[in-house]
């Protein structure tokens, strides 16, 4: 009875209940006494959160799933804390994609030094030229991940219930409203002056679905610049809305497109709406 | 809701001596123990793990003398038996309280506010930050691909590092574990200040 005879397949049937009683008692029995076994199933407990995450449980298995990892308030906060560390690694990597692109170009390179020894002089002088090129990219590139990451970790800060509470000097309003089919009204647009340091935007939600917590997403238009905000929540003044603040040195002189999304109960996707507005300088 | 224990302290420490006879190998084996208690509670559907693991150990130490003369075997395996007996009063409870109260089912009364949420990403973000640059890169890693493809790349990921997939899995597990505990005292931090 021992913790080979664990398969993923068998843990992640214990996991959603469905083992006999017999099996339950190995399986707990194996948990308790047996650090190995131990650190298996709880290996396959986050499996089998991640693929509840990523929506790749069938419907029944999504069931038996929310009723042992998603009742109590700890339990929830354990499903937004996986959330948030993959949604973190999502974005990192989607942003370093294409650093990883080059490297990869470079090892190439490398094996084909080895592969024709008679072209090597050329080559390694090709090569080095070819380093220092990406070199300086890379470095700039560096750069541009830094100034990317604290701009949305700015974002969060800004944007926690308590900060939006408070009003604080040079900051700029803009109301906007969504963008539909039939829109035919002007750009609203934003002038950034010297003293800007805040822009707070005012989304007005017009689906009748509410959520208790939206995802917002603030795109450069032609730009490849995407900053995400993972929650923020609406406002019911009259109007049900959201606000939402950007520092202003993260915007540069363009159009930019809003994208709330609804964060359903289950951490999954709801309704959208999306918005646009200018920049001048 | 946890509460506390009253275990006498004789019991307590028969307790300790039942599970191991080296006192300091005996707490941390009560430390895991309990933790590991709390998981099956969790994973029996119970909405209260940590008052149910300090029921347990109510329960132990009121039988703990007598039990540990004739009991053969791992201790922890008698307090197996012992939450799984509650785990069962717990779901007979339940469906007296559904069938005579028609109560609510708890995720209703339980979901979780914006303003939590926003928390943990910001615990989240400061966590990442204090951990160091390889465990950092290998989280990153991990959990850089999703559905079929994360497969793929879990598999190439554990071959670049020499080890099996499952070895991979359990060094993330530890670090992730380091991360949540992180978070958690975080959050501990930010809850009086509201």
């Amino acid at each position: 009875m021992k913790e080979e005879l664990l398969t993923d397949a068998l843990l992640r049937e214990f996991l959603l209940g469905k083992v006999d009683e017999e099996e339950r008692e190995r399986i707990e029995g194996l948990f308790l006494t047996d650090s190995q076994a131990r650190e298996r199933i709880l290996g396959a407990e986050q499996d089998l959160i991640e693929d509840y995450l990523e929506n790749s449980l069938t419907e029944e298995d999504k069931d038996l799933f929310f009723e042992r990892f998603g009742q109590t308030s700890a339990q929830q906060r354990q499903l937004q804390i996986n959330q948030s560390l993959k949604d973190w690694a999502l974005r990192e990597a989607a942003s370093t994609h294409t650093v990883s692109a080059k490297v990869s170009t470079l090892s190439r390179l490398r094996d084909l030094f080895r592969l024709r020894p008679a072209f090597v002089i050329p080559i390694v002088v090709t090569a080095m030229i070819v380093i220092a090129v990406v070199a300086v990219w890379l470095s700039s590139r560096r750069e541009q991940q830094d100034r990317y990451q604290a701009i949305e970790q700015e974002l969060v800060r800004l944007n926690t219930p308590s900060s939006l509470r408070e009003f604080p000097p040079n900051m700029s309003s803009l109301d906007l409203s969504p963008v539909t089919v039939r829109s035919v009204e002007q750009e609203s647009e934003i002038k950034k002056t010297a003293e800007t340091q805040l822009i707070e935007l005012r989304l007005p939600w017009t689906k009748r679905e509410h959520y208790s917590a939206y995802r917002a997403e603030v795109r450069l238009v032609g730009g490849d610049e995407l900053f995400t905000i993972p929650n923020v929540q609406a406002e019911d003044d009259g109007v049900y809305r959201i606000r939402m603040r950007l520092p202003a040195y993260s915007l540069r002189r363009g159009h930019y497109r809003v994208r709330l999304t609804g964060i359903t109960p289950d951490g999954g996707a709801g309704l959208t709406e999306e918005y646009t507005f200018a920049v001048n300088e | 809701m946890a509460r506390d224990s009253a275990i006498p302290p004789e019991s307590f420490d028969e307790i300790l001596a039942w599970l191991n006879p080296d006192r300091d190998v005996a707490a941390q084996m009560y430390v895991q123990l309990r933790h590991d208690l709390a998981k099956l509670f969790m994973w029996g559907r119970c909405t209260d793990p940590e008052g149910m693991t300090d029921e347990t150990f109510d329960r132990v130490a009121k039988k703990v003398h007598e039990v540990r003369q004739s009991y053969q075997g791992d201790p922890r395996l008698y307090f197996r038996a012992v939450a799984n007996n509650l785990i069962k009063e717990n779901f007979k409870k339940i469906k007296t309280q559904v069938s005579l109260d028609d109560v609510d089912l708890p995720a209703q009364q339980t979901i979780e506010t914006a303003e939590e949420t926003a928390d943990i990403e910001e615990c989240l973000q400061s966590c990442l930050r204090k951990l160091d640059s390889e465990k950092r890169k290998l989280i990153l890693a991990y959990y850089a691909k999703e559905k079929q493809a994360k497969i793929d790349h879990r598999h190439e990921l554990a071959q670049r590092f020499g080890i099996s997939v499952e070895t991979l899995r359990v060094r993330v597990f530890r670090i992730r574990a380091s991360i949540e505990e992180c978070i958690e005292s975080c959050l501990k931090r930010k809850a009086p200040r509201k």
